[in-house]
């Protein structure tokens, strides 16, 4: 069972050697037939047909890109407090800085790490004041 | 059937304890009718010694203005950690929150305060607009605010 075990470890760490670089490499002939060959259509009666399933321009970045190299530069980021908002901020603040309480969700960074858990989702603070643990109730009249 | 008993008797004594530390109360505070947007409230504690115990509720729920709340900013760096679960909407003009909650009993009658930071927009920061003493003579007892509060009560 354990040379089973290093046999596969060694296999496979082979394979992430010898494997993954080549697999990086558009630019490379594959199969010995060039990329360009390929693309300007070419003969391609004998080339596997995985050599077409891609045209998204990877810029070679590999097979790092597997290991979760996600550095898309689209990611819109609306939680984010950037500092070029500060000025729409500054005016977002004189306009709504204090909503009323009909509004109050309208802010879409509910999964922000600076935004507080509303009552009710989660216990309250293990801060000694709340005797039995009990969650506060609330009422607005 | 003898174990289940004796644990049973054991979780109930362990459990009255608790309870008896306890005591329900009720803080309502009453805003002026200011004309303007929702106020955010921070209702928190301070130790005898003036230190920064605890937070009780947070009415308003952008961290990002948080720090209009001077007093209570300048205690916690605007930790939201400390108003996870106790954190609901602002509170408008002319109403009155109600906050009904079990604080444990030895913060009555031992030097704890009870301070209220208020803010507003585009109006001036209240901090500690309103600062009780947490007493059981205290207690149905009226405190006026200095700004957007009205007035402050807490029931037991």
């Amino acid at each position: 069972m354990k040379k089973t075990l290093t046999l596969l470890a060694a296999s496979t760490a082979l394979s992430a050697t010898f494997g993954l670089p080549a697999w990086s490499g558009p630019s490379a002939p594959l199969y010995g037939i060039p990329l360009d060959a390929v693309s300007a259509g070419a003969d391609t009666s004998n080339t596997p047909s995985l050599m077409f399933v891609s045209d998204d321009d990877d810029e070679g970045r590999g097979w790092l890109r597997w290991l979760g190299d996600d550095d898309d530069d689209d990611d819109d980021d609306e939680c984010e407090d950037d500092d070029e908002d500060e000025d729409e901020d500054e005016e977002d603040r004189r306009k709504n800085k204090y909503d009323d309480d009909d509004d109050d969700d309208d802010d879409d960074c509910s999964g922000s790490i600076d935004t507080p858990a509303p009552a009710g989702t989660v216990a309250p603070p293990q801060n000694g004041l709340f005797g039995t643990g009990t969650p506060p109730q609330v009422q607005v009249n | 059937m003898k174990s289940v008993l004796a644990t049973l008797a054991l979780t109930t004594a362990l459990t009255l304890p608790g309870l008896a530390m306890a005591r329900p109360v009720t803080l309502t505070t009453q805003l002026k009718n200011y004309g303007g947007d929702g106020a955010y409230l921070a209702v928190y504690v301070t130790d005898p010694q003036g230190a920064y115990a605890g937070s009780l509720w947070m009415a308003g729920r952008k961290s990002k203005y948080y720090k209009h709340l001077t007093d209570w900013y300048r205690f916690t760096g605007g930790d939201t950690a400390q108003i996870n679960g106790i954190t609901g909407a602002s509170v408008g003009a002319g109403r009155s929150l109600k906050i009904s909650l079990d604080l444990a009993d030895a913060l009555f009658d031992a030097g704890y305060t009870l301070h209220i930071d208020a803010a507003v927009e585009d109006r001036r920061d209240s901090p500690n607009e309103i600062s009780v003493p947490l007493t059981s003579d205290g207690a149905g007892t009226a405190v006026k605010g200095r700004g957007y509060i009205a007035n402050f009560t807490y029931d037991m």
